[in-house]
């Protein structure tokens, strides 16, 4: 029996807020094309997993620092994000009838990624090391100075997106977008531009996401997997459509999940979550921040 | 100003909207009167390119504009207060002002117009921080006219103001709308309620299953028979 | 509209049989035949497996585009009973034989406890994502239940059919190599699948799969018991893609979590039901006969064979995005419109 006491609680808080920025971070994006374009994102994962990659490879072959890397890795997934929507997912929506073929599609991306990376980088994982060594201590506990940035980062990167959601004129126009299309088109928006925008946008995170925790876990095709389902959890915890809500939850979830961690081994951790949004669904079907479906 | 030309609107394979026609001066208030299903709001969603006619033309300021696409309508000065109001439901009411102005000339002067609407509709000035969707219908009503008059339009169009609002209310927002016309903003007006509509606007037009069927001045249209029995109730 | 055409087309005639029917007779009896033709060991195994696919395809057909239930976790119901049959004989003993039905009946229940609380949610996101969940604690239950499933490295050496007696062949042996015997088992499955589905179709309660698939609010309104037609379609989608999975068990005679319980057994399915048609009787045949084909015969293509199966899919979606079989059945009627235009305005002329 494990002895519970305040410092592994405290522990388990810290470790949860770490997990829970990571899950923020790309939950996000997932949330963000959900409300503006209607559609689940399905190779969300593969996005991340090419930020892992481009990040392992400009350390590596570029001799790139770290930062550098992440913001190569940002800045060729917006580009790929970009041209996905435009030449793949664009032609699919509004064709009447068929609104799950975008999502299929994504499908479809996601696993011709996967392939994709597993023939061009090899199915052999590849790790990187951490960016920094050493430790800081946090509230009398130290923790690794690699998992602190995690937090950092993924954090820091939030407020960005909020701040440009909230903020900025283009954020608006986005948000705008989401709550009502047909209104924002006749407010000059072209939701064409939006649906590549918040697409780009969120997939870029998702890197971001991708990078940061590359040095913990190994890069390999397959990595963007568990984050797809912890994001499609998180999200419906959240509110399908809120962005507020998918980070709020993120946060929560993490700490639920560090929490559950002390009680029952870590190999069962992953069910904690599916069984949470169930259960959550079943009580409070919009979720914690959603609003009730509108049509 | 605006001239619409014999079009033919689809909706699928249903004919919504037959050879309508009808035009707006500068400086007028027009209204389009017709039952529920007529094609009123068809015939707007048209002008504003949320439609495309299959055949025929419209034309504003001279350039035709029925296949351009939504988002290019408003830059051209067509604003359009769609039926059911539209707004954002999850933002201010600041920000659903905002982003009437978003794509246009009008964004640079945005401060000095919502100063003006809030004039107009001084509750939007309590509600400012409020979110559009916690609005009472009135409110929302009031709130979307604002916003369509933000992008400083050259022309407004109106989509059934008084849908659901309890009759002090539509009693107000039809002043309002006098009041708009009297500062010079050119008015299409669709309206169910014939009354308030005939009240206001010069020159009316009616439409039935898709097509107009009578136009004229409003005193015209006020002594016609037709009209009496089927609109006003007499 | 495409597609309710294709349906009419097999109303069975009272009187005759209609050219649609003779031709699928036709090809049944073809099918009955084709070991007698076929004599490569390996080329029979690929047909086999077309033949499951076609069958676990059509089990997520039934649910998703029959009734119009996007089922993201049909994995689940595959791999439930892959492995209660397995477990079943393996453990206890139990003829694999009655582990199909086992197998079937286990799924089928899970079924009904993954649709009924898929039955209050509205929308295609919220009920894949939900279906997903599901799927994964199975999946991870497994995995981690090692004494029982063996987790991660999985059942080997599964029993196959017990030899059966056939008056007039003799003793029917299932040893692994001999692949006719089950080839001629999941021909019976296929026939049996295709038959009940085309019946279902064809059937009041297909009438109210489809109507609520349209649109389930106007379906309600009707006075269409959304609860009732929602959890029938989910029990026979499932059974029927636990019957699958058992037979797949005791053929393969391997199972893993990672082959039988993860997203790539549901996304073959959804692959080759949209590749096919969705929602069409013979989309999953078509879809997983070109998929498995095509997988197959780029062989020579080493590992680049995934890469065009995920992009065939691709591809696919953005052509012809309701599948094969509806697109061919559109380009057919716009031929027809064409040629009905002709000849009414040649009238117009004369």
């Amino acid at each position: 029996m494990v002895v519970i006491n305040s410092q592994l609680i405290l522990e388990a808080i810290l470790n949860g807020i770490i997990s829970g920025s990571f899950y923020a971070l790309v939950a996000s994006g997932v949330s963000l094309i959900w409300g503006t374009m209607h559609m689940v994102n399905f190779a969300h994962g593969e996005f991340y997993m090419i930020g892992g990659y481009i990040l392992f490879y400009s350390l590596t072959l570029w001799r790139l620092n770290p930062v550098l890397g992440i913001i190569l890795a940002a800045v060729i997934v917006f580009f790929l994000g970009i041209g996905i929507q435009r030449f793949l997912i664009h032609p699919m929506i509004g064709k009447p009838g068929w609104e799950h073929a975008p999502m299929i599609l994504t499908l479809g991306v996601s696993i011709f990624a996967q392939q994709a990376a597993m023939l061009v980088w090899g199915e052999r994982y590849k790790s990187i090391p951490y960016f920094a060594e050493g430790t800081i201590p946090i509230g009398g506990i130290s923790v690794a100075i690699q998992r602190f940035l995690i937090l950092a980062v993924c954090s820091s990167v939030i407020v960005v997106l909020w701040i440009v959601l909230k903020r900025t004129k283009i954020g608006m126009a986005i948000r705008a977008t989401s709550q009502n299309r047909d209104a924002a088109a006749l407010m000059g928006i072209n939701p064409f531009t939006m649906f590549t925008l918040a697409f780009g946008l969120s997939v870029s995170l998702a890197s971001i996401a991708g990078c940061m925790l590359a040095p913990l876990f190994l890069i390999n095709p397959w990595m963007g997997h568990g984050p797809l389902l912890k994001s499609f959890v998180v999200c419906i915890l959240g509110g399908l459509g809120s962005v507020e809500g998918a980070i709020l939850a993120s946060f929560l979830l993490g700490i639920f999940e560090s929490m559950g961690v002390i009680l029952i081994s870590s190999e069962w951790k992953d069910i904690l979550a599916f069984i949470i949004m169930l259960i959550i669904l079943y009580i409070r079907p919009q979720g914690l921040l959603g609003i009730k479906e509108r049509t | 100003m605006l001239v619409v030309n014999n079009i033919d609107v689809y909706y699928g394979d249903a004919q919504a909207l037959r050879e309508l026609s009808l035009s707006v001066n500068e400086g007028e208030i027009v209204t389009i009167v017709g039952s529920n299903g007529a094609g009123k709001t068809t015939t707007l969603r048209t002008i504003s390119g949320m439609l495309h006619p299959k055949k025929g033309t419209i034309e504003f300021l001279g350039d035709r504009i029925e296949h351009l696409p939504p988002y290019k309508i408003v830059s051209k000065g067509i604003s359009h207060v769609p039926e059911g109001r539209g707004l954002f439901p999850q933002m201010t009411v600041l920000e659903n002002l905002k982003m009437g102005a978003y794509n246009t000339e009008a964004w640079k002067k945005k401060d000095e117009t919502i100063k003006w609407i809030e004039k107009l509709f001084p509750i939007l000035e309590e509600r400012k921080d409020q979110l559009a969707g916690t609005l009472s219908g009135g409110e929302q009503q009031m709130l979307a006219i604002g916003r369509g008059l933000m992008s400083l339009p050259k022309i407004l169009l109106l989509d059934e103001p008084s849908l659901g609002l309890a009759p002090i209310l539509v009693l107000k927002i039809f002043e309002t709308i006098e009041q708009l016309h009297k500062e010079g903003v050119t008015i299409l007006l669709v309206e169910q309620n014939a009354h308030r509509a005939l009240d206001i606007a010069r020159r009316g037009y009616v439409i039935e299953t898709g097509t107009i069927t009578l136009s004229g001045e409003r005193e015209e249209l006020l002594d016609n028979e037709y009209v009496k029995k089927a609109y006003l109730g007499r | 509209m495409g597609l309710d055409q294709f349906f009419t087309t097999f109303k069975v005639k009272p009187t005759r049989p209609s050219p649609a029917m003779t031709i699928t007779l036709a090809a049944s009896l073809i099918l009955f035949t084709i070991p007698i033709f076929i004599r490569g060991s390996y080329m029979l195994h690929i047909i086999i497996l077309i033949l499951l696919y076609s069958c676990t395809a059509q089990s997520w057909n039934i649910l998703s585009g029959y009734i119009g239930v996007s089922s993201f976790g049909h994995q689940a119901f595959f791999g439930l009973g892959a492995y209660t049959s397995a477990l079943f004989a393996m453990r206890l003993g139990i003829s694999p034989w009655i582990g199909l039905l086992i197998g079937g009946l286990v799924s089928a229940g899970f079924g009904l406890v993954v649709g009924y609380p898929v039955l209050r949610l509205r929308g295609g996101a919220y009920t894949a994502i939900v279906t997903l969940a599901f799927a994964e604690i199975i999946r991870i239950s497994f995995m981690n239940l090692v004494e029982i499933t063996r987790g991660e490295l999985g059942l080997w050496g599964i029993p196959v059919f017990p030899s059966i007696v056939v008056p007039g062949l003799g003793k029917i042996s299932f040893e692994a190599g001999a692949r006719t015997p089950y080839y001629y088992i999941v021909l019976i499955i296929f026939l049996l699948t295709f038959f009940m589905s085309y019946k279902l179709v064809n059937s009041r309660i297909g009438l109210a799969f489809r109507a609520i698939r349209e649109s389930e609010d106007a379906a309600e309104n009707l006075g269409v018991n959304l609860t009732k037609y929602k959890l029938l379609a989910f029990g026979i989608s499932a059974f029927l893609a636990g019957v699958c999975g058992s037979f797949y068990a005791h053929y393969i005679l391997i199972l893993m979590p990672t082959t039988v319980l993860a997203s790539g057994v549901v996304i073959d399915m959804i692959a080759m039901t949209f590749v096919g048609g969705q929602g069409t009787l013979f989309g999953p045949i078509l879809g997983s006969f070109i998929l498995i084909s095509a997988l197959e015969y780029l062989r020579f293509l080493m590992y680049y064979r995934w890469l065009i199966y995920g992009g065939l899919f691709v591809i696919v979606m953005l052509f012809a995005p309701a599948g094969i079989i509806p697109k061919i059945v559109e380009i057919a009627q716009r031929g027809m419109i064409k040629d009905l235009m002709r000849a009414s305005s040649r009238e117009v002329e004369d």
